[in-house]
């Protein structure tokens, strides 16, 4: 598939999705979208990519366009809405915020797993400034990643907060100078891609999936995945190497 | 109360404390230790003179350092290994306990080490101690309950760079982000968690108890459902204290 407005590309067992509509800070439309729900089904569908970076081309990560018409009617949200696929996603996802993420940008971060922003960064949950809500995960996912009560100040005001203040309240993991985020990102992305792939899809399932149950619930979701994971090579790898005192080599089965 | 070989467990006044007590190991947690970890909390569950219980490591390194992977892979199938995992379940018996548990750590707090802390109440560090969630990076997952437990403490993004990453979090970081209540230089870190336990055995063991009771079991719930909790858990106290 050509692509306009995303840039897929992969480097090892890392693939790199860059959002790419600089003229307009990369606002995501129906054709980007689109593009990138594809690009993740290649993530999802490429058995050799083990962690997916998504950032931004130019100044911004992804902002709000003001002059964007507004989805009107479910075929339209349908079409506009990205983050069920980057959810669906089961490889850890790196959200690379090399500036701004604002409205629908804020949503696709936060449907990543680990953040690292620019420290010139803002990040904001905007819709309700243009008379809307927010419709791709903001309303649901802000409150379960910080304290409720900012989450819907945010909300509620569209105000914006800095990376460092997004730092201190665990939305971003690290804060970086702008011009070496993505590097950053990579490299934490290496650092992920050398451990075991199906150790690490299964510690983000458990993990995501389990703050959905009960404790007891996701308890047991844990201890299947543990038992599960007895059945691959790489964790007997893992012990092997850690009694020789080497280091592992994983053969993502 | 019982002798047991890789714990000590002690109690004075209402409070009960249990050393994990391979020094040699850092206390690494292993198959002896699960089950007399479970015959131990079983006797603090069923004992209403502890009205408070401290866990703690011996030695001076470790609070504990995480399984012991030399017994790892002994199993005879993964049916069975399942099956003792819930037949022995050490961590559904540690959450299900109705006092009040602190976590005296110093030194490295890893893997099964972290999980036993996140299974108390309060958790109390020296300035030198350390966490991490390793099991990534040997091919493992968290099993003793690390993915549940952490993201509940410290929220999900937070709990989600501890379990990919592995990484080592310092005790400081830990205080900031709510993974520890409190910092206590290490000389005085056991002699300050007996007086917070102290200090909470004094309480009406019944309210410490109900309180506890709705926090945990009101946050794994709607709130409309955890409001009931709390007016039901109040009501049934009110009708002991009258």
């Amino acid at each position: 598939m050509t692509r306009r407005f995303v840039l897929y590309e992969t480097q090892g067992h890392v693939a790199t999705i860059t959002l790419h509509r600089p003229d307009v800070g990369n606002a995501i439309d129906e054709t980007m979208a689109a593009e990138l729900r594809e690009a993740c089904r290649a993530v999802v569908e490429d058995d050799s990519v083990y962690v997916a970076i998504v950032t931004g081309s130019g100044r911004h990560f992804s902002i709000t366009d003001p002059s964007a018409r507004q989805p009107a009617g479910q075929e339209e949200f349908r079409e506009r809405r990205v983050t069920d696929a980057l959810a669906a996603i089961p490889k850890p996802l790196i959200a690379a915020l090399n500036g701004d993420a604002i409205g629908q940008g804020l949503e696709v971060a936060l449907a990543c797993d680990l953040r690292i922003a620019s420290d010139k960064a803002r990040f904001a949950i905007d819709q309700i400034l243009h008379g809307h809500i927010p419709w791709d995960g903001g309303t649901q996912r802000l409150p379960r990643f910080i304290p409720r009560a900012i989450a819907l100040e945010l909300i509620l005001t569209g105000k914006s907060i800095s990376a460092s203040e997004a730092k201190e309240l665990g939305l971003v993991n690290d804060v970086a100078p702008a011009g070496d985020v993505l590097t950053q990102a990579k490299a934490l992305a290496a650092k992920l891609a050398a451990i075991a792939p199906i150790a690490a899809n299964y510690v983000k399932e458990a993990t995501a999936k389990g703050m959905d149950m009960t404790l007891e619930q996701g308890l047991r979701l844990e201890a299947d995945l543990a038992v599960l994971l007895h059945t691959t090579h790489d964790r007997a790898e893992g012990l092997k190497s850690f009694l020789e005192k080497r280091s592992p080599n994983f053969a993502g089965r | 109360m019982s002798a047991f070989e890789t714990i000590i467990l002690e109690k004075s006044g209402g409070v009960a404390w249990v050393t994990l007590n391979r020094p040699r190991v850092l206390n690494a947690y292993n198959v002896k230790m699960r089950d007399e970890l479970y015959e131990a909390l079983g006797l603090i569950g069923s004992d209403t003179d502890v009205r408070v219980a401290v866990f703690r490591g011996a030695g001076e390194k470790a609070f504990c350092a995480g399984a012991d992977l030399t017994e790892f892979g002994t199993a005879p199938s993964q049916a069975i290994a399942r099956q003792v995992r819930f037949e022995r379940d050490v961590w559904q018996r540690f959450l299900s306990l109705r006092q009040p548990l602190i976590a005296a750590i110093h030194g490295y707090c890893l893997g099964s080490g972290i999980e036993i802390a996140l299974c108390c109440d309060i958790r109390i560090a020296s300035p030198e101690a350390k966490f991490g969630l390793p099991e990534t990076g040997l091919g493992m997952i968290p099993a003793a309950g690390g993915t549940q437990t952490m993201p509940r403490m410290v929220g999900l993004p937070r709990a989600m760079e501890a379990l990919l990453t592995g990484r080592t979090i310092e005790a400081a970081e830990a205080k900031r982000t709510g993974l520890v209540n409190r910092l206590s230089p290490k000389d005085t870190i056991f002699a300050d968690a007996q007086r917070l336990a102290d200090e909470m055995a004094g309480l009406p063991h019944q309210a410490l108890a109900f309180a506890k009771e709705a926090v945990r079991r009101g946050m794994d719930t709607t709130l409309a459902q955890g409001l009931d909790i709390e007016r039901t858990l109040a009501s049934r106290l009110a009708g002991i204290v009258a």
